[in-house]
Order: C-alpha cells, then structure tokens, then sequence
C-alpha cells in the first residue's frame, strides 16, 4: 500500500530524464509486478478522473515545475558544447565569454535542482492525498455495496484493490507526469538545438531510437498481455489465500499434514512465479535489445562513428561533433520512458479497471424519498427469497413480528433462519413478497432509520480489533462508559472483562482472546446497548453455558417497553418462554402458535420437543435403573433429582457467574 | 544485504547468487572502462586529426559489443535469480508459517502476512532482478570512470573524486535518517491492511450497527496514518536527495570550471578538456539516480528484514529424538497454562484411558477449547506435561501428533472450495466409500442432496456461502474422514438443531467406536453419552466422574444441569 521510495531529482545531468540502467526495460518487467504502475493518457484513468479533478491544478504545478527543472538541466550540458566552441575556435580565447559560460551552466544546474526538488516533493504529497481519497472513496462504496457481493469475493483480493491497486497508481500521480512531459519536451528541445547544428548527425543520433522504437510492439504481443492478466490473477489469489491462511491457520495445522491446507497458497504462488518466469523469458530478450540499443556506450559508439564520417569526409566541424554525444544521449528519454512506462502502463490500467470495477458496483438502492417507519411491527408478506435464481432458500413467508412480543424460530439447519433474518437489516431483498415495518417497505425507509430501529446478534459472532468497550459500542458510537458496563452486566460479561489486562480498554484480539461463549456475549452486550425496538436473536447462545443462557434470556425478559423480539435457537430451552414460536422448514413456516400450545399438538414442533425430552428420558432412565419408564415420569425425576441441591448451586452461580448488579 | 538473503533464501542459492553478483560489478566496470576508449576518440576527433580516430572507434565497437554481452547475461541472470528467489521465499514462507504456533497468530497477522505476500515478497525479490545491478553501476561505472580521469588528468580527477567520500556520506547518513520513517510506514501498512480486511468482513455487523454510512473510523484512521506516514516518508528522503543531487552538480560545476580555467591556463589541450567534461556527465548521470535506486534498495531490504524476523520467530520446538506414540491415551499431568499472565489451565490433572470417551463440561471461558488445543499442542504448557499414549506432546513431531489427532474446532472454518475439496482435506487419499460415510455419519448427506451444486457446491471464504450448521457438518465429516485414533469434539453441535444433532451424535459414536474422544459440551443429552465427565471452572477441574454419579451426587454439576431442565419445565 505503501508508496516506494520517492525519487527526486532522478534525471542524469543531461536532464532528458532516467535512461539510466534504472528504468531498463528489464526492470520495468518486475516494477510491473510490484505494482509500481505509471500510466498517463491511458484510456482507463478516465474512470477516475472524476476523482482527479479536483487535484487538476496541483497536477499542472508538479508538470510546470519538472519541466522548468529539466530544461533548466540542459545548460550545463551547452555550457560544455560552448566551452568547447570557444575553445576549439581558431585564433584568441575570450575569457569573459568562457567564464559567463561556466556560470550560465551552474546556474542552470541550481535552478534544476530547485524545481525538480519541488516538483518531486509536491508530487509526492499530492499522491498520498490522492491515494488517500482514492480509498476513501473505495470504502465508501465497499460500505454500500450489497452484502451478497461479499460472500462471492475473497477478501484477500478485495483488500488489494484498497491496498495494492490503489498505490499502483503512485508512480503515476507522483513521478509520471512530470517525467513523462519532461521526457518528451527536453528531447525536443534538444533536438532543435541539434538540427540547427548539424542535421545529418541529427538523423545518425536518432538510429538508436529508431532501432529501440522498432522492438516496441514486440512487447504488446498478445501472449505477452495474457501473461500479464494472469499473473495479476495470481496475484490476486495469492492475496485471497493468505487471509484464509492466516484466518484459518488452526486447520491448517490441524490438517496441514504435508502442506495440504496451505496448498492454494503455495499453488497461487507457484502459478504467479510460472506465470512471471514465463512473461519473463518472453520479453527480456526483447528488452535487453531496446536496453542495449538505448544504452550509453552504443548510442556513443553510433553518435561517434557517424561523427568521425562526417568529420573525414562530410567537412562538419569538429566543434559542430560536441553537443551529440552530450545532448544525443537525451534523445532516447522519451523511448525509454516508453519502454520503461510501456508495462507499468499496462499495469496500471488493469489495477485502475479492479479499482473501477469496484467503485462501478451498485450499491442497494436507497429510496429516493425516505419514510419514516410508523411504529416497528415487522411484516413479512409473501416473502421469496434464494441467493441464487435457480434455488430459492424462502418460499413464502408470511409472518407478523408483533410489538412487545418474542417470537421464536425453530426449524431444521439450513431451513432459512438466518436467511429471513437477513431480510431484516436489507442485506438482501426479497424477490417477491415484501418485508415491512411500521407499515413501510423496508425498501422505502433510509438506511439510517432502518438500522436505528434494528439491532442484530448474528450466528457468526465478529469482533474487530478494538477496544472491548468500542465493540461494545459500535452501534452507539458515543455512549457512556455506565451505559457500556450496563449493557455488558445484562449478557453476563461484565466481571469477565474486568478481568481482562486493561478492563474496557482491553483491545480484543492484541491485548487478549476470548473463549468462544465469551465473545458471543460481547456481541449480545452490544445488540443490548442498541437499544433498538426490534431485537433480533440468531442463536445467540449457542456457546453459551446453561447459567449464561438463563442470564441472557432473563436480560431480554426485563427490557421494558414494547420490544419485538425475534429468537432463533436450537435449544428449545431458549424458546421455551417465546409468545410465538415458527417452525421453518425448507424455506416454508410449516406450523406456528404458542410454544406449549405446539407441545401439546403432534406437529413438528412436538417432535423436536421430544428429541429431546426423549434425550433426557434416557438418561433419567439410566440413572434410576429403570429403562422402562415414561418420558414425563423421567422428566419429573430429573427435577426432584437436581432440585434439592439448587439452593447452594445457584449461590456458587451467582459468585461466579457474575449476576447483574 | 546478501548475507541476510542468503539467511531468508537459504545456503542453497549461494553460489548462484555470488556469481550474479560477481557479474553485475564486472558488467559494470566493463561499462566505464569502455569510455577509456572515448578518450582517444575524442581527442582525436576534436583534435588535427580525425583519421587517427578509426582504429579507437573499432575498439570501442568492440568494447560495447562486450559489454553488451555481459549485460545481457548479467540481466537475465538477475532476473532468473529473482524468480528463482521469489519462488524460495514463497515457500518458505509458507512452510514457516505452517510452523509458527497458535499464540503468533494475533489479529494485526493478516494484515502483516497479506503485505508480506503481495508486495513485500516481490520487493525483495526486485533486489536481485532489478535494483542491484543498477546500484552496483551507479556505483562501480563512476568510480571506474574517475579512475579513467585520473589516470589522464590527475587535477580533474582528483575534483571529481571529492565527490565520492561526501556521496557515500550522504547515502549513509540518508539510510539512518530513512530508516525510522520507512519502519513507521510499513507498520502503518500493515496496519491498514489488517483494517481493511476486518472493514470488509465485518460489513453485517458494521451495517447492522449503522456504521456503513458514515466513515468507519478504524479504518479511516488508519488510512489518514498511512498518508501521514508516506508524506513523513517523503520529507525524510527530501534532504538526502537534494544533498546528493547538490554534491553531483557541485563538483560537475567544479570539474567544468577547473576544466575551463586550466583550458584558458593552456595547460592542458582543448580536446582533452571536452573529453573529461564528457566523461564527467557520464559520470554523474549514475550517481544521480543512486538516490532513487538506493532508496528502493532500502525500502526492499527492510522487506527482506521483515520476512528474516517472520522466519526467525520461533516455531514451536520439534524434538530433536522425535518419539511416536504407539497407544492412544491421554493424559494431563499438572499442567499449568496462561494466556498472557493470566491462567487459563491451573495445575490440571487428567487422563484418559485408550478408547473412552471424556466430556468437558463447564461454564463459558472454563478452558475447555484450551484444553483441547494443548493436546494438538497449538500452545506448549507453561508447567508439567500433556502426553498422548505415555508420550510428551513435546517429543512428538508435529507432523506424527497431527496424524493422531482430529479436531472439530469450535469456530469453524472452511476454505474456499467446494464441499467436498473441505472434506477430503481429512484425508487426501481416502475412498469413495470412506467420503460417503464421513458424510453420513456428520448428517452432511442432507446437505448435498439439498443444495444445488451438491458435493461441488461452493463454501465460500470460511464457508461464508453455508448456513451454521451446515458448515459445522463439513467441518464433522472432515474430522471424520481423518480416522485419527485420537478425536477432540469443542461444541461440535452447537449450531444443529435437535434432531441433526441427535442424529450427527450417533454418527460420531458409531465411527469413534475404540477410539480416544475428548469433547466438550454444554448440552446434557451429548455429555451424557461419554463414559466419563469432568467439570472444569476457572481451569480447575471442580468434579469428575460418571454422569450419573455426578447427578445424583447433587454439585456443580448437577446444578449445572438443573438451570436447563427447569426451564423446560415452566415451558
Ligand atoms: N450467502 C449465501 N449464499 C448462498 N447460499 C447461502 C448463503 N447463505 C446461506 N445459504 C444457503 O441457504 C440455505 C439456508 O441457509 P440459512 O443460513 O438461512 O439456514 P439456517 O436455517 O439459518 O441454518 P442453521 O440453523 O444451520 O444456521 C442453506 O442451504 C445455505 O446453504
Ligand atoms: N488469546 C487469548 N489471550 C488471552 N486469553 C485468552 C485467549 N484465548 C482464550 N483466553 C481466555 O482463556 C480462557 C479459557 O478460554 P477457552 O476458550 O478455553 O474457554 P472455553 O471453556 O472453551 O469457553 P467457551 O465455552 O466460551 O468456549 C477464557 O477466559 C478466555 O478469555
Ligand atoms: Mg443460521
Ligand atoms: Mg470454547
């Protein structure tokens, strides 16, 4: 993400810019795949020029003041070619003229230096502003883009675009244009200057660029550019790799034997370095044969050959010979900076059509006139929903959310639990059907509102790499620290913390860890602090002990107000004192009522229910010797059994578990 | 900066990479020696007689013609070297990774790692293909042709030479003054890195929370940080590129104004003069780009550094006598193990006789998930021994104890593939028939039926495109398919349903059958089924003993129990 190093005043005293071995095309060939792209004028960077205008005129500046800076460089080098004309003239030497000479060319040397300092460390601030709003904006949009475009993209090759693509574009903002401009204004001075003084040496300089510019489409072949989109693809999955590798390090090891959960890391680096070995050997002959045509010693060797004809044979006088092997070697600037931005060019436009790609994806739509929800009855009415066209998850879902009431979701893994309480937070729309609150369209009320309204625990418990406290808070980004630590009491968290090296201020995941339940209930601690009308539960407790279970349930019990609550859970303990309980299954709510009312039915719900009462049937059973017991007589002996010692054992809970207040 | 890339490449590459090296300072000496041949030319053609100039003109022709051919043999040597180079790091940076134990990987790794594999590896790379070759000729090209100066005007060459002890001044003094910013900006970098990957993940719960439309401030910061740091970055490179482009014009203004004065002075020809003054901008044109070139070099060999301190950190030990295992129990014996000063296992016995079936149960941040990764020896024990069939977790090689163990993690995660790919991951080499049990035994069958790709249905990153308990089933039929003596269940079930639950624990038992299973627990119908249960608070094992026996001797774990069976009974 990092720009490299900045180079300021790189040009070579002849002032036409790096033809130094540094911007071989050769090295060019890897400054590709590091990223460094340059481009200028490319058709892709249209895309951004949006972004770009507002830094128009600072871009003019940085150009102006390089191109001051490398004209500027030129009058040392006709300093020389004066020098020598004065002195190689016949007859007296004028010494005033000699000396204002030497002193135009320091002169020249010194304003150089200045503009291109300037020039460089002005381009070099503007880049780090543009990249910055380059990913800004790029988080932007990844904050609005739908959920669903997430889960089909590896996170690795997102974040390169944010990290890597973006500081592709460095070379570009920071030194191409300058370079670029500079590289071709100064020949073309240069060239001026050289024809007025001799014209057929003019055209002899010239061969090596010819010879150079001759090899260039030799580098666009279409193998070559293929190489190219792929090891870019390599690199993208090596990126996606490593953050499952790092990520899912503890299988890895766990099943890593011989390397073969790091595999896709391996083969994504093993195809990139095939990849690049093979673009390599394809175009470094090429490159070496423009990098030796443009070379200092064979563009002497030509300059000089033709030098010494036309001296022998064409009458051109020797002085006439000086300016070429000093300006001459200018000259290639331009072919060079071709060659050299040629890849970096390719480069370049694909990281700024990744970066374009992504800021070219729609976000959800969001309504052109917001409504405010009228109260929080959640409605779902006709509800059909699958994440793919071919495979629908829900298939008709009519449900009503009551305020102040829990309703619990019960159904088999994979019926779509998760998948209607996604509906809820809009990551997805549904295909048909309508999801509302208040008696509005979810699609009708602002972003703002709806999560105002909502607040989630989701299956998948995420932390971020922050303090416990602000991830407590990350829906109320400005609570108080009473607020917090009430929040954190209700889910059962409270002590824990405390015992964490720095409290509230402990930073999860640097500072400490946590266990599986323990992270869980920061999660429902922060759902809690929301504070949000409608309370949505997906299981929640999974990792939870019974005694933190029976905590979090109590929390929920005691919020006051008229709070719609959805559940969803596994263990029928948790829906137990639900007022609504729906079965899911297969994307279809197959029965629906009170729980006990369900209990006495013979629906599925029954059946769930006596799993497990059946579970512990067994194991009453064994306990008393007597397998052929009822169900509920076991039932009954399991309470009596554990009652007597309740009284005790809740006291040890509560020291421990750490009961609100 | 070899020394240290022979260190992260490995001894293996020494030769090849000295005998590039050895090329790259031969090319580029050959390169300022070649102008020694410009000074007869010159001279000849500025002078009275042109014609003398053929004979030089050849020989230079053939000097370049060498030269040529050096370079193009010390480029594409650079370049094989580099790619070689780049494949040996990956590597070994991947098996190192493999290595490094459990406690390395905190959260900021990824961000860490992700640099290091996209950029950082391909900078240092960049050192062998293309920034030493380049160095070494900004260095070695214009010494070689002041040596040339010298040797035909001593005055000249002797104010061009002043250049050199203040440009190696000043490359030294830059490197020192650079470091500092160059260090800030990688941390920055990666710290960003790791911010966008944490932004990017936790988009559900950052949306839910409202934070999608304001800036997320995390990662913001962290973003304005890595501005702050490259713009730090520039201005503490500022002065030494100046300073050096300063010195370089200096002493060309001075070689070009005591070239003039001896002219005038007549102590010296005109020809000779313009030679030198040619030879001079020769000269300066490499050393300008050294502080470009030195930079990068720099900034590539602090990547170097990077990578040299990820494969240095230490691995867990391997035995240097690695012992195998033959039984298959387990034992704790006084273990004691802390999570950064604080403990999390506390003088804990244990064992578990071959082929039973021990369940942990016990209250949230017990220990239990610790317990299980110090028998897969994700962490080393801080005292006593965990051992497995009478042997030190220690004194087995890693490779031979994961051969033994097969985990069902409590978070689970699965790679980006397909169903099956996740499955097989068990065990590579297994049948049709061992795949298809695995599944059923994990109710996983169900799962294929139902969704439309079947085994080759995507999982996504971590099994993203999965429901909770349908990843946790891929993750049980992977354990499963590993037919390791030794099975560690964490919650395996949590996110099932009763009726696949029941039904996924059947499975498990009828494919455990003789073997070593620890699991944990929180739902009484699965610990009942073990033969025996012990009951861990605050990394103290509290009661121990059979399930019933425990019931009816009304404790902790008893009491445990009775929270879960009383609210079934008010429901
Ligand atoms: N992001 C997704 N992309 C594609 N398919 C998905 C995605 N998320 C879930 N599915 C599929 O949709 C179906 C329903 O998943 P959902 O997560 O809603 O189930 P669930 O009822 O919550 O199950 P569980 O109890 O296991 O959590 C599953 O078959 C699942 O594979
Ligand atoms: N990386 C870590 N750094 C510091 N403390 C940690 C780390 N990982 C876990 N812990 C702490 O160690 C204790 C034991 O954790 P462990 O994961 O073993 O608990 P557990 O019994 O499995 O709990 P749960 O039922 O919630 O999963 C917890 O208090 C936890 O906070
Ligand atoms: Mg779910
Ligand atoms: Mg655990």
């Amino acid at each position: 993400m990092r720009p490299s190093q900045p180079a300021t005043a790189t040009g070579p005293v002849t002032a036409t810019g790096p033809i130094t071995t540094t911007d071989s095309a050769i090295g060019s060939a890897t400054a590709t795949a590091t990223g460094a792209a340059a481009t200028a004028g490319s058709p892709a960077e249209q895309g951004l020029a949006g972004l770009l205008r507002p830094y128009a005129w600072s871009f003019a500046g940085v150009v102006i003041l390089q191109v001051i800076g490398a004209v500027a460089g030129l009058a040392p080098l006709l300093a020389v070619v004066e020098l020598g004309r004065a002195l190689l003239a016949p007859g007296p030497i004028d010494h005033g003229h000699v000396w204002s000479v030497v002193i135009a060319g320091a002169a020249g040397l010194f304003v150089r230096l200045v503009f291109t300092a300037a020039s460089a460390g002005t381009g070099h601030v503007l880049d780090g502003r543009v990249q910055l709003a380059f990913r800004r904006r790029l988080a932007a949009r990844l904050g609005r883009v739908p959920i669903g475009w997430f889960s089909r993209r590896r996170t690795g090759e997102l974040a390169k675009v944010v990290g890597q693509d973006v500081s592709a574009v460095h070379p570009f903002i920071a030194h191409a244009p300058g370079e670029l401009v500079s590289a071709f204004v100064v020949p073309l001075v240069s060239l001026v200057y050289l024809f007025t003084v001799d014209w057929r040496l003019t055209l002899i300089t010239l061969i090596p660029v010819v010879l150079a510019v001759a090899l260039v489409p030799l580098l666009m072949l279409p193998a070559r550019t293929r190489e190219q989109e792929e090891f870019d693809a390599a690199m993208g999955r090596i990126a996606g790799s490593v953050v499952e590798f790092v990520q899912g390090i503890a299988v890895v090891k766990a099943f890593g034997g011989s390397g073969r959960a790091h595999r896709a890391f391996l083969s994504a680096a093993d195809d990139f370095v095939a990849t690049f070995s093979r673009w390599v050997r394809g175009v470094s002959a090429v490159a070496a044969g423009m990098q030796l045509a443009l070379s200092p010693p064979f563009v002497l060797l030509v300059v000089l050959a033709g030098g010494a004809a036309l001296i022998t044979t064409g009458g051109m006088a020797p002085a006439d010979l000086l300016p070429f092997p000093l300006l001459g070697l200018g000259l290639t600037a331009p072919v060079a900076a071709l060659g050299h931005g040629f890849d970096d060019m390719q480069a370049a436009r694909r990281a700024v059509g990744r970066i374009r790609d992504v800021l070219a994806v729609r976000s959800l739509p969001e309504p052109a006139h917001p409504v405010a929800p009228r109260g929080h009855r959640v409605e779902l009415r006709g509800v059909r929903f699958g994440y793919r066209a071919d495979h629908e998850v829900l298939r008709g879902i009519d449900l009503v959310l009551e305020p102040g009431t829990v309703t619990a979701v019960v159904g088999p893994s994979g019926s779509g639990k998760s998948t209607l309480v996604r509906l809820l937070p809009r990551f997805f729309d549904p295909s048909h059907g309508s999801v509302t609150m208040g008696g509005v369209d979810l699609r009708e009320i602002g972003s703002r509102d709806l999560y105002r309204t909502v607040s989630f625990v989701f299956q998948d418990v995420r932390l971020l790499r922050a303090s416990v406290a602000d991830n407590i808070a990350l829906a109320v980004p400005y609570a108080d620290r009473d607020d917090v630590i009430r929040a954190a009491r209700l889910a059962n968290v409270h002590d824990r913390i405390l015992e964490l090296p720095r409290g509230y201020e402990t930073v999860i995941g640097e500072e400490a860890g946590l266990s599986g339940g323990e992270a869980q209930r920061i999660s429902i601690a922060r759902a809690l602090l929301a504070d949000t009308p409608v309370l949505v539960l997906d299981e929640a407790t999974a990792f939870a002990d019974p005694q933190t279970e029976q905590a979090v349930r109590r929390a929920l019990a005691t919020l006051e107000g008229d709070r719609t609550v959805l559940v969803i859970a596994h263990r029928l303990e948790t829906v137990a004192d639900a007022d609504t309980v729906v079965v899911l299954e297969n994307g279809e709510i197959v029965e629906r009522g009170g729980p006990a009312e369900l209990l006495a039915g013979n629906g599925r719900f029954a059946a769930f229910w006596r799993s497990h009462r059946s579970a512990l049937a067994d194991e009453a059973g064994t306990e008393t010797g007597a397998g052929t017991e009822t169900g509920a007589g076991t039932e009954t002996g399991t309470e009596t059994e554990t009652e007597t010692e309740t009284e005790t054992e809740t006291d040890d809970g509560v020291s421990r578990g750490g009961e609100p207040r | 900066m070899i020394r240290m890339l022979l260190r992260v490449l490995g001894p293996e590459y020494a030769r090849t990479l000295r005998r590039t090296v050895i090329l790259m300072t031969i090319t580029a000496t050959a390169e300022g020696l070649s102008y020694a041949l410009l000074v007869p030319v010159l001279r000849a053609l500025l002078g009275d007689t042109p014609a003398d100039a053929g004979p030089w003109l050849v020989a230079f022709g053939a000097a370049v013609a060498g030269y040529a051919v050096l370079r193009y043999v010390s480029d594409l040597s650079g370049m094989r070297v580099g790619t070689t180079m780049l494949r040996g790091m990956y590597h070994r940076l991947g098996e190192h990774l493999a290595r490094l134990p459990i406690g390395w990987y905190g959260a900021g790794r990824v961000g860490e790692v992700s640099v290091m594999a996209g950029q950082g590896l391909l900078r240092a790379m960049s050192i062998m293909a293309h920034l030493l070759a380049p160095f070494i000729a900004a260095l070695v090209t214009p010494l070689t042709i002041v040596v040339v100066m010298l040797a035909f005007d001593w005055r000249l060459g002797l104010a061009a030479l002043a250049a050199a002890p203040v440009v190696a001044v000043i490359q030294i003094r830059t490197a020192r003054s650079t470091a500092a910013a160059d260090a800030e900006g990688h941390e920055r970098d990666k710290e960003a890195t790791g911010r966008v990957v944490e932004f990017l993940q936790a988009q559900p719960v950052l949306r839910a929370g409202g934070r999608s439309g304001e800036r997320f401030e995390l990662l913001d910061d962290s973003l304005r940080e890595l501005r702050r740091a490259s713009r730090r970055t520039v201005l503490a490179t500022l002065p030494g590129a100046v300073g050096l482009t300063l010195t370089v014009q200096a002493v060309f203004t001075v070689v070009l104004a005591l070239g003039a004065y001896l002219a005038l002075g007549g102590s010296i020809g005109a020809a000779e003069v313009l030679t030198i003054l040619v030879l001079a901008a020769r000269c300066a044109d490499p050393l300008l780009s050294l502080s470009d070139i030195g930079g990068k070099l720099r900034g590539a060999r602090s990547e170097l550094d990077r990578l040299d301190t990820v494969l240095r950190a230490e691995p867990l030990p391997e035995p240097r006598e690695p012992v195998r295992p033959v039984r298959h129990d387990l034992e704790f014996a006084s273990v004691t193990f802390r999570h950064g000063g604080r403990t999390v296992i506390d003088d804990l016995s244990l064992s578990v006789p071959q082929g039973q079936r021990l369940a942990v149960v016990g209250p949230s941040g017990a220990g239990k998930s610790t317990l299980l990764q110090l028998l897969a020896r994700f962490h080393d024990v801080d005292a006593g021994a965990v051992r497995v069939g009478g042997v030190d977790v220690r004194a087995v090689s890693t490779e031979v104890l994961m051969a033994q163990i097969a985990i069902v993690f409590q978070d689970v995660y699965l790679f980006d593939g397909t169903i099956e790919e996740n499955v097989r991951l068990g065990r590579p080499g297994a049948s049709e028939a061992e795949v298809r049990a695995a599944a059923t035994a994990a109710r996983l069958e169900e799962v294929i039926g139902r969704l439309p790709g079947g085994w080759a249905a995507d999982v996504g990153e971590g099994g993203a495109l999965l429901s909770g308990g349908e990843r946790q089933r891929v993750s049980i039929a992977r354990a499963l398919l590993k037919d390791a003596p030794v099975v560690l269940l964490d919650e395996v079930t949590s996110a099932l349903d009763p009726v696949n639950e029941a039904a996924v624990h059947d499975g498990i038992e009828r494919l455990m059958a003789g073997r070593t299973v620890v699991m944990v627990a929180h739902r009484m119908r699965t610990v009942r089924r073990a033969d025996r249960v012990v009951f861990l608070d605050g990394g103290r094992i509290v009661e121990e003993g059979g399930h019933d026996e425990l019931l009816r001797r009304g404790g902790r774990y008893a009491g445990f129990w009775e929270i879960s069976a009383s609210a079934m009974r008010t429901g």
